[in-house]
């Protein structure tokens, strides 16, 4: 018990990172990749992050919930390459167009942090 | 937004079915992660495990507070089943708290918060004429108005919609053979309109019935109406003989309809005695609806500048009187305001009191369940979870407390009600309504907060690593809370018992106040003479007699008011009459008086004579002064045989032929005034209704069959009440009997609560240093010592306490000083007996737990370490 506690403790700074992205992340991967379910997702992210990312399970999944009832994402039962049964998620056009938005907005912010830290000349 | 929500609304509806979806998703998960990672085990720890997975999921899934509401509700009702002899006594606590506030708030509820039934009573006030000079002006010459000045009023101001005087009392009236007391007011035109009320049946006066001398007519009330008349509508046009006029009913007023003090009949003030055009004869109250807007600041000063220029037109009976506006809600509730807010501010102590027990308790509870709390705080309920849990917890038994207390509440407002001077107003409106079930659940919600919110804070704040190892440490922090809480319990305590002190100090020496006459054996028969002044004379000098002879009869005579009341005050002089003089001449009550009636009432002759039956019309006009008189205007016993002009019905001079002891007609707080008495057989017009007095050897009430059965012998047609003059006398003690009698049922009851605190946490003490107190006694502790210990504990927390309790009286009775009488606020007397008291109550509550304590067997206590 005493180790979960000291985690959360030291690396609080991982979940904060990713509350408000999130959903962002979810969306582009979804776009790039098409459908996928929840573990593929987690997967990629780990991936494309060279393992910064990990995400916990009781992360991603309320996150996933969150974008289904906006109506970003839509999730059914469908079987995998491999024969299995897995909830695979896909981005609806409301989704598309909240993460064009997003990524505008993400970009934005970036260009003014880059400029903002540029020494002054 | 909504599409989340309503999302969430179904997520928390279907439950199990998507419960199930999601477990298997995570196990999918689990599963593929496996393949890539290895191992079932390693998967487990990259992405978590199911179970703290569902936790979050729930909480993004259903609306959450929903989904954790029904589960504390459910979980909470479970934990109270299962601990009923508990949940009981803290129910009980809460109960007695909030009962007591809700009782006293019904009551401020309709005294003070419920509009007045009229239409917009805002817009209605009371107009008066006080003396701007203030102290010296008695309260009648302050509330009643003449009508030459009332006229003026009407006439220069622009404020009022419409301006009304009106008068009311008692009167025998008939609708059929026999005459019974009906309450009747006199009114002015335009009195209907300052209530903006219209007619349920029938109509108003009219302009004819209105003109002076004219034949009048009737309105009645609607109970009236419906008692006498059984809802009649053919009662239009009936007549009812008042006196010996019979007057037509022309209209019924609508339910709820009863100003002044629930009248029955109205009738128009169509008088034209001269008493009607003297601007010194003050016999009417003043009502006046302000127009829509106008303010009543506005209306102040239009009336004061008006009140000015009849100074300066009418300086003999205008002098210094100004005009007060004031709204009639304000007026009717008086003093009575102060009281109620002293009684509100005691329970809400008591409320506190059993917020503290409450939370003593609870905190003792959480000692006990700190194992539980500990083991959901590990299965990943967080500290705000908790929090919730427990609050829920506390939120159900202070609703149940609430409900427990509604039930006491109901049966205490009744109480209330029976205990409340029969002067207060509304009386009648005190009950349950929806404001006050209102402020209840307020209530009941704001005390779930107050006590649980400290054992709430206390057990979320768990460290588990400590908690799992030993519970200790935990509890050490409680014990602290709730030594604090207990000394707060104290404190209140204290305050509220200090402030009953002085009450009840104050009561007695009012009570112990010589009012100037024996109340005790006396009966007192309220009648109306028949007819004629000659009838009436005959009638009262003849029942008078044939009681006198009554075995068992001490005295017996007949009085125009009662003692302790005032029906009439004017000017007085000795010797001559000055031809002009102005409304500031000395002031003296007037009463109309039988011969006898000085004996009967207790009211010693000190000097001269009594009336007696020669003291008629004929002879020559006799008067009997009381000490007060004597001594304001310098004299001695020599004033028998001076001269006295009264300002009453007539100013022809009488002899002074008698002095008599003073009677305390303002109330036994306030000096006995002046005072002349006068032969009822040589003033007519006052003696109509007269209050025989009959001063018994045994029980008063035995002798009423008696009496009355004499009157009516006498005269059929005569109305008449029965009281006693020990109960009149009760009703004038009643506002202070009512503050003093409820604050000490507070009082008593915050110490009876704080007692409790004190045994609690002592006895919890005990048994915590069961194994310290088992050392001591190992190494030869003997049991005095070890009692002693523990009662010096209990003495710490109560001085404490009482520390702080005596600095909150010494500062918060300053607050009560005007309702003290012969008492300061700061009497050393009363609270070193609230100390006494209070020390004496610690160590009682004490003494069990500490004699348990010495009774701790060593072993047994060393054992259990």
């Amino acid at each position: 018990m005493s180790n979960t506690k000291s985690q959360q403790r030291n690396q609080p700074s991982k979940t904060e990172i990713l509350q408000g992205t999130l959903d962002l992340m979810v969306l582009q991967t979804l776009t790039a990749m098409g459908p996928q379910h929840g573990y593929a997702i987690a997967a990629r992210l780990e991936q494309v992050s060279g393992g910064a990312i990990r995400l916990n399970m009781g992360t991603l999944y309320p996150g996933l919930m969150r974008l289904e009832q906006r109506g970003l994402v839509r999730a059914e039962w469908r079987v995998t390459d491999t024969s299995r049964r897995a909830r695979f998620y896909s981005i609806t056009a409301s989704g598309r167009r909240r993460l064009e938005t997003e990524k505008a907005d993400w970009e934005r912010m970036v260009s003014i942090m880059h400029a903002l830290f540029q020494p002054q000349e | 937004m909504l599409r989340e929500w309503l999302h969430r609304l179904w997520g928390s509806l279907r439950r199990n079915a998507r419960e199930r979806d999601m477990e298997e998703e995570l196990r999918r998960h689990l599963e593929f992660a496996a393949e890539h990672e290895g191992s079932e085990r390693a998967a487990r720890v990259a992405y978590g495990g199911v179970t703290q997975a569902m936790e979050s999921i729930r909480d993004q899934r259903g609306l959450p507070w929903i989904d954790n509401l029904v589960f504390d509700l459910r979980y909470g009702l479970r934990t109270l089943r299962t601990n009923p002899g508990f949940n009981a006594l803290a129910v009980s606590i809460l109960a007695l708290g909030i009962g007591a506030n809700t009782a006293v708030f019904s009551v401020v509820n309709a005294v003070l918060i419920r509009p007045l039934s009229y239409n917009d009573p805002g817009r209605i006030v009371s107009l008066t004429n006080p003396h701007t000079s203030g102290e010296d002006s008695s309260p009648l010459d302050v509330k009643f108005v003449s009508v030459p000045n009332f006229q003026d009023w009407h006439d220069q101001s622009s404020s009022f919609e419409a301006m009304a005087f009106y008068y009311s009392w008692e009167n025998p009236v008939s609708t059929g053979a026999t005459a019974e007391y009906a309450r009747v007011a006199k009114v002015s035109p335009e009195f209907f309109r300052v209530f903006a009320v219209a007619p349920a049946i029938g109509r108003f006066f009219s302009t004819e019935e209105m003109k002076p001398n004219s034949n009048g007519a009737l309105m009645i009330g609607y109970s009236y109406w419906q008692n006498h008349f059984g809802g009649d509508p053919g009662v239009l046009g009936k007549t009812i003989r008042r006196y010996s006029a019979a007057q037509k009913i022309v209209g019924v007023l609508p339910p709820g309809f009863g100003f002044p003090d629930e009248t029955d009949l109205w009738f128009p003030d169509n008088d034209d005695s001269p008493s009607f055009h003297n601007r010194d004869a003050q016999n009417h109250l003043v009502v006046g609806r302000l127009k829509p807007g106008a303010s009543i600041e506005r209306a102040r000063t239009e009336m004061t500048a008006i009140a000015q220029r009849l100074q300066r037109q009418y300086p003999l009976t205008n002098k210094n009187r100004t005009v007060a506006v004031t709204r009639i809600q304000d007026q009717m509730v008086g003093d009575v305001r102060s009281t109620l807010y002293l009684l509100l501010a005691a329970v809400g102590v008591v409320l506190l009191i059993s917020c503290a027990n409450t939370a003593t308790l609870l905190l003792g509870r959480a000692t006990v369940r700190a194992r539980e709390i500990v083991i959901r705080a590990a299965l990943g309920a967080g500290p705000r979870r908790i929090m919730r849990q427990l609050l829920t917890e506390s939120a159900l038994l202070a609703l149940l407390g609430g409900a427990a207390g509604l039930l006491l509440a109901y049966g205490g407002s009744r109480a209330l009600i029976a205990l409340a001077p029969a002067d207060l107003p509304r009386l009648a409106e005190i009950g349950i309504d929806g404001r006050v079930l209102a402020f209840t659940l307020g209530l009941s919600i704001l005390t779930s907060v107050l006590f649980g919110i400290a054992p709430a804070v206390c057990a979320s704040q768990v460290e588990l690593n400590d908690a799992l190892k030993q519970t200790r440490s935990v509890i050490g922090g409680m014990v602290r809370i709730r030594g604090a809480l207990v000394v707060g319990e104290i404190a209140l305590a204290v305050a509220l018992l200090s402030v009953s002190g002085l009450l009840i100090k104050s009561f007695i020496a009012l009570n112990s106040v010589a009012m100037g006459f024996r109340p005790e054996h006396v009966l007192v028969m309220r009648a109306t003479g028949p007819g004629s002044i000659r009838d009436t004379n005959i009638f009262f000098k003849d029942v008078v007699a044939q009681i006198r002879a009554v075995p068992g009869v001490l005295a017996a005579g007949a009085t125009m008011t009662l003692p302790g009341h005032i029906g009439s005050s004017g000017y007085y002089f000795l010797d001559h009459l000055p031809a002009h003089h102005d409304n500031l001449a000395p002031d003296a009550a007037n009463a109309v008086v039988t011969p006898g009636t000085f004996a009967a009432l207790g009211i010693p002759l000190k000097a001269g004579r009594d009336f007696n039956d020669g003291d008629t019309v004929g002879n020559p006009r006799v008067a009997i002064v009381n000490e007060a008189l004597v001594r304001k205007s310098g004299s001695g016993a020599d004033v028998i045989g001076r001269t006295i002009f009264c300002g009453f019905d007539s100013e022809a001079p009488m002899t002074i032929v008698g002095i008599v002891g003073d009677v305390r007609e303002n109330g036994p707080a306030r000096d006995p005034a002046p005072e002349c008495y006068m032969p009822n057989r040589q003033h007519f017009y006052n003696n109509t209704s007269l209050s025989v007095v009959v001063r018994t050897a045994g029980d008063p009430k035995a002798l009423e069959a008696t009496v009355r059965r004499l009157a009516h012998d006498r005269s059929s047609d005569v109305p008449v009440t029965f009281t006693t003059l020990e109960s009149d006398v009760y009703q004038s003690f009643a506002a202070p009997r009512f503050r003093t009698v409820l604050f000490t049922l507070f009082a008593g009851l915050a110490v009876c609560l704080a007692m409790a605190g004190v045994y609690g946490v002592m006895a919890y003490a005990v048994g915590q240093r069961s194994g310290e107190i088992g050392i001591r006694m190992a190494l030869g502790a003997s049991a005095g010592s070890v009692v002693r210990l523990v009662l010096r504990q209990g003495l710490v927390l109560a001085s404490i306490g009482l520390a702080l309790g005596l600095a909150a009286a010494f500062s918060g009775t300053r607050l009560v000083r005007a309702m003290l009488f012969q008492v300061k606020p700061n009497d050393p007397s009363v609270y070193f007996l609230v100390a006494a008291l209070l020390c004496v109550v610690a160590l009682l509550a004490s003494y069990v737990p500490a004699k348990r304590a010495s009774r701790v067997d060593p072993l047994e206590a060393l054992r259990q370490e």
